[in-house]
């Protein structure tokens, strides 16, 4: 209980007086980053891996909505990174902080006056989702990223355990207990974002209704960690219910509970993962849950679809697993946040809340997720070469179906 | 002789009624409503929990799997529908909770 508490306070611990110059930060070349805030955690374990590595890079970043991100990004010309009321984090290179780890709360500093040019976008959600998004300015491109799914959670003391989309529904849907969605009757305890936040957009698509529809509340900062923080330390349990990324409660397990899911058309709720205590997003990979999206990555691109900044589009290979340097492996830093790979998925959907088809990546990666994730083990057999693996292919160690 | 058909008739009778245990148990699990507790390795500890275990059946569903089917759940999945409902080893949990708002057929009123 120390521990939890321990933990939410680090977590909530996030507003430091910032004191420096992001552009005055010495050493590695910047990438500025304007991420949804689920994307926190891979930003700070991905950004701790390049800041160390032999060619170093520094990220530095800000959480900010999606839909918000977006059109930072697409508007003409594009918005820059501005100091505003939401901070702005860079990752420390070792000899600035030597104790610093992904598992602490990073550093600030203050953008430029007249904002910094945003490197690269990273929402969470279907871009699609985002209501008045003009088009796309030539030379802005999306890059499919790893996958992150969403829950609904309740206080550790519920007694709940899942949740069925037209429950959410008539949650949701409905003002103060008017959807008759018992427990969750009151409308002061159930916490969402606001519309322009993946998780908010995802959430509700499950549960078929568009994000300006949610009766929820919002709070003050719009954040995860506030919803985590109201949902954790709520006095009365059975009647609160929050949004959150699985990544975030991943992170917060000892704190909430995450409900399982059931959608429209199925006969019984899933969890993410296979089981309550497991990290292995099976039933996201092949189908069973519903609420999750790919993570756009959004840059500007030359003739070729590469990102105008080299350093961008190495990002973007490393978080693919297009390319592994021998001091940074993109993809396990993905696998470690707590998203999934495209590579590992079953299963793709066109927009939020879309019908699943089947998917077979180029080039699987489902053994090698399911070996790494904690408390991972895989039964796909180990190779060195495409000998053992039949009509498979040996890659990263393990024979993948292709 | 007598006696010995008799325990066989008991016999069948008693077989025929563990069947139709079996058969009914799905659909009290449909209408258990919620909470279901987990224990501490956060496994289901009562009949609405199904710790999982493939379930095969036909894949020749149609556009829902009512209480009852001869299976509840697709091997080989294409659709979307097969998708979501295909068998699984995950737990899964079974939960229809009572409504009132919901309509007469199963659909939604708008939102308020």
């Amino acid at each position: 209980m120390a521990g939890a508490a321990i933990g939410l306070t680090s977590m909530l611990a996030s507003t430091a007086e910032a004191a420096v110059a992001c552009s005055s930060l010495a050493g590695p070349p910047i990438v500025y980053v304007e991420n949804g805030d689920t994307q926190e955690p891979l930003m700070k374990r991905l950004g701790a891996r390049l800041v160390s590595s032999a060619t170093p890079i520094r990220i530095v970043y800000k959480n900010k909505r999606t839909c918000d991100l977006a059109l930072d990004l697409y508007s003409t010309p594009p918005n820059k990174l501005v100091p505003d009321a939401i901070l702005t984090k860079y990752i420390p290179t070792p000899t600035e902080d030597p104790t610093w780890t992904p598992l602490s709360v990073s550093p600030t500093c203050d953008p430029d006056a007249g904002g910094n040019d945003i490197g690269l976008g990273i929402g969470a959600t279907f871009l699609s989702s985002c209501a008045n998004l003009p088009a796309a300015p030539a030379g802005l491109a999306q890059t499919k990223g790893p996958t992150q799914s969403y829950g609904f959670i309740v206080p550790e003391a519920s007694s709940q355990i899942a949740l069925t989309a037209q429950e959410g529904y008539f949650a949701y849907g409905f003002t103060q207990g008017t959807g008759m969605a018992a427990p969750w009757v009151n409308q002061a305890l159930r916490y969402s974002r606001g519309p322009t936040a993946s998780t908010a957009l995802t959430c509700s698509s499950a549960i078929g209704l568009k994000a300006s529809q949610l009766k929820g509340t919002v709070p003050a900062g719009n954040t995860s960690t506030e919803i985590l923080n109201f949902v954790a330390t709520s006095g009365n349990p059975e009647a609160t219910i929050g949004l959150m990324g699985t990544e975030v409660y991943d992170g917060a397990r000892n704190l909430v509970k995450l409900l399982a899911f059931k959608g429209f058309g199925q006969r019984y709720a899933y969890f993410p993962d296979s089981t309550s205590t497991s990290f292995d997003k099976k039933n996201v990979r092949d189908g069973h849950y519903l609420p999750w999206a790919p993570t756009p990555y959004v840059t500007h691109v030359d003739a070729m679809g590469k990102a105008t900044d080299p350093n961008v589009q190495r990002i973007i290979d490393l978080v693919l697993g297009a390319r592994v340097d021998a001091d940074v492996n993109g993809l396990d830093q993905v696998i470690a946040s707590g998203l999934v790979p495209d590579c590992a998925m079953a299963v793709q959907r066109a927009f939020d809340g879309g019908d699943l088809s089947l998917y077979s990546a180029p080039e699987s990666c489902a053994c090698y997720f399911e070996a790494k994730v904690p408390q991972g083990s895989t039964k796909c057999t180990t190779c060195t070469t495409d000998a053992p693996c039949g009509s498979g292919k040996c890659h990263r160690g393990y024979c993948e179906v292709r | 002789m007598n006696t010995r058909k008799i325990g066989i008739v008991i016999g069948v009778l008693a077989a025929l009624s563990g069947i139709g245990i079996v058969a009914c148990d799905d659909s009290s699990n449909a209408v258990k409503e919620t909470p279901i507790p987990l224990n501490d390795a956060g496994m289901p500890v009562t009949p609405g929990i199904d710790s999982g275990g493939p379930q095969p059946g036909t894949d020749g569903g149609g556009p829902t799997l009512p209480d009852g089917a001869p299976s509840d759940c697709f091997m080989n999945p294409h659709t979307h529908f097969e998708i979501i409902n295909a068998c699984t080893d995950s737990v899964k949990i079974t939960k229809n909770p009572t409504l009132p708002l919901l309509l007469s057929d199963g659909g939604l009123p708008p939102p308020m």
